[in-house]
């Protein structure tokens, strides 16, 4: 019985996601060395990156990256693997996901033909605004002055 | 023996199945029209769709030169955004203030958020603040601004893209998506500036702001006195908010029907007095 009890548990073991690999959908994220957004981080990943996920912990993914491990939020990644070396060589037809991930769908060449055409729009300024952004240990004081949950 | 078997599955039943049930598709459910395609936008094309967008606001409203106070909205604004479903966007959230005495705030989907000078001073606190940014946070996460967009110019793109993932576009692709891309931000910005999202859209995102509020550490019923304020500046022929969102009156009823117990602290006074500190410098 307790054959059976470990061939069981061995069938439940594939519906985890260990050992998945996930990709990065965000221009860059940081690996943290603790499951929380002010963590020292192990190591950072950009865009396509695709990490081994190791297990999870709540909406966090603990993960291994290059030879790194550590802690992801759940919303900085995808499921789908993509192999951009492959579908660059044209002989494997991409999933519409993968598609996306290598760079089609809208992408910078649509930008720059809309901005082609519409002049008048300052780019610029929103790129400036892309700029506004605060650092996670300038929002993890914030948050303790301010008596607000981490 | 018979127990430990159904022991050992329950257990790895709930080993496995939150797990399962947590995998992010995070290449994103829209709500509406587009979902309805073959597949669903993702996180970098939302981006490029929102900063196109965002040009446009900008075409319209001149941005307000105030990096204090600009850097204090983005502090409150990503602290709202690390409680809510999804704390990181392909781009990041950013939050820009727009020199206009007009009561509006704009979602642009990928995370740019516009707030007007007008919106600002309905708040008299950092939590009514903070619900203001919560509500837009809440359409980004919703994916709103992409629910917008018709399903007929997302289906035309997807049969532009085919099925190879090659990086450049030929000239004429780029011609046949940049129509669909022209089309689709005008669907977008005609949602977020002339005709509002739907009744439905905005109680929900007023929903998921007072979940927001409430994990950050907010007094979710600041979202309830920022719309009392705003019932206070309404008017007969009101624009900005007033001309794209349901009545006040019922957003505050629905919103109370919602707030459960919070307990103030003396923190919300150092919050008020460092609102009113970056407020005063702000308004000058």
């Amino acid at each position: 019985m307790r054959k059976t009890v470990f061939i069981m548990l061995l069938l439940f073991i594939p519906a985890v996601v260990y050992g998945e690999t996930m990709q990065v959908i965000t221009k860059e994220n940081a690996i943290r060395a603790d499951c929380n957004f002010f963590s020292a981080v192990r190591a950072m990943v950009k865009y396509a990156d695709a990490l081994e996920v190791v297990s999870t912990k709540g909406d966090w993914y603990m993960v291994k990256f290059g030879g790194k491990s550590g802690c992801i939020h759940k919303s900085a990644l995808n499921k789908t693997a993509v192999q951009l070396a492959k579908t660059q060589g044209g002989s494997h037809a991409a999933s519409n996901e993968e598609v996306s991930l290598a760079g089609k769908g809208f992408n910078p060449q649509v930008e720059d033909a809309y901005k082609k055409k519409h002049p008048d729009l300052d780019f610029n300024l929103v790129t400036k605004v892309e700029g506004f952004s605060v650092p996670a240990e300038k929002v993890a004081m914030f948050i303790k002055a301010g008596g607000l949950t981490e | 023996m018979k127990n430990m078997v159904i022991i050992t599955l329950l257990v790895a039943l709930m080993g496995c199945v939150p797990t399962l049930s947590s995998i992010p598709d995070t290449a994103i459910k829209v709500g509406t029209s587009v979902s309805k395609a073959a597949r669903p936008i993702a996180s970098e094309e939302e981006y490029y769709i929102g900063r196109s967008v965002a040009a446009r606001i900008l075409g319209s409203y001149k941005l307000l030169n105030s990096p204090e106070f600009t850097t204090y909205i983005n502090l409150t604004g990503q602290t709202i955004a690390f409680h809510s479903e999804m704390p990181f966007t392909y781009g990041g959230y950013h939050f820009a203030i727009l020199d206009s005495k007009e009561i509006n705030a704009f979602a642009c989907p990928g995370g740019i958020i516009f707030i007007t000078k007008g919106m600002i001073d309905l708040a008299v606190n950092e939590d009514e603040l903070a619900a203001i940014l919560a509500h837009e946070i809440a359409h980004i996460n919703h994916k709103d601004g992409l629910g917008a967009i018709k399903s007929s110019r997302w289906t035309e793109a997807l049969t532009v893209m085919g099925s190879e993932a090659a990086r450049q576009y030929t000239p004429g692709e780029v011609s046949q998506l940049l129509n669909v891309f022209e089309g689709s931000i005008d669907d977008v910005v005609k949602s977020l500036v002339t005709s509002g999202y739907s009744k439905a859209q905005e109680y929900a995102a007023d929903e998921s702001a007072l979940v927001y509020l409430r994990a950050s550490g907010y007094n979710p019923a600041a979202l309830k006195d920022v719309l009392k304020n705003l019932q206070s500046k309404s008017t007969p022929t009101g624009g900005g908010v007033f001309k794209t969102h349901p009545s006040t009156e019922d957003r505050i009823a629905k919103v109370n029907e919602r707030l459960t117990e919070y307990r103030v602290t003396d923190f919300f006074k150092i919050r008020s007095k460092r609102f009113s500190e970056h407020y005063n410098v702000f308004s000058r």
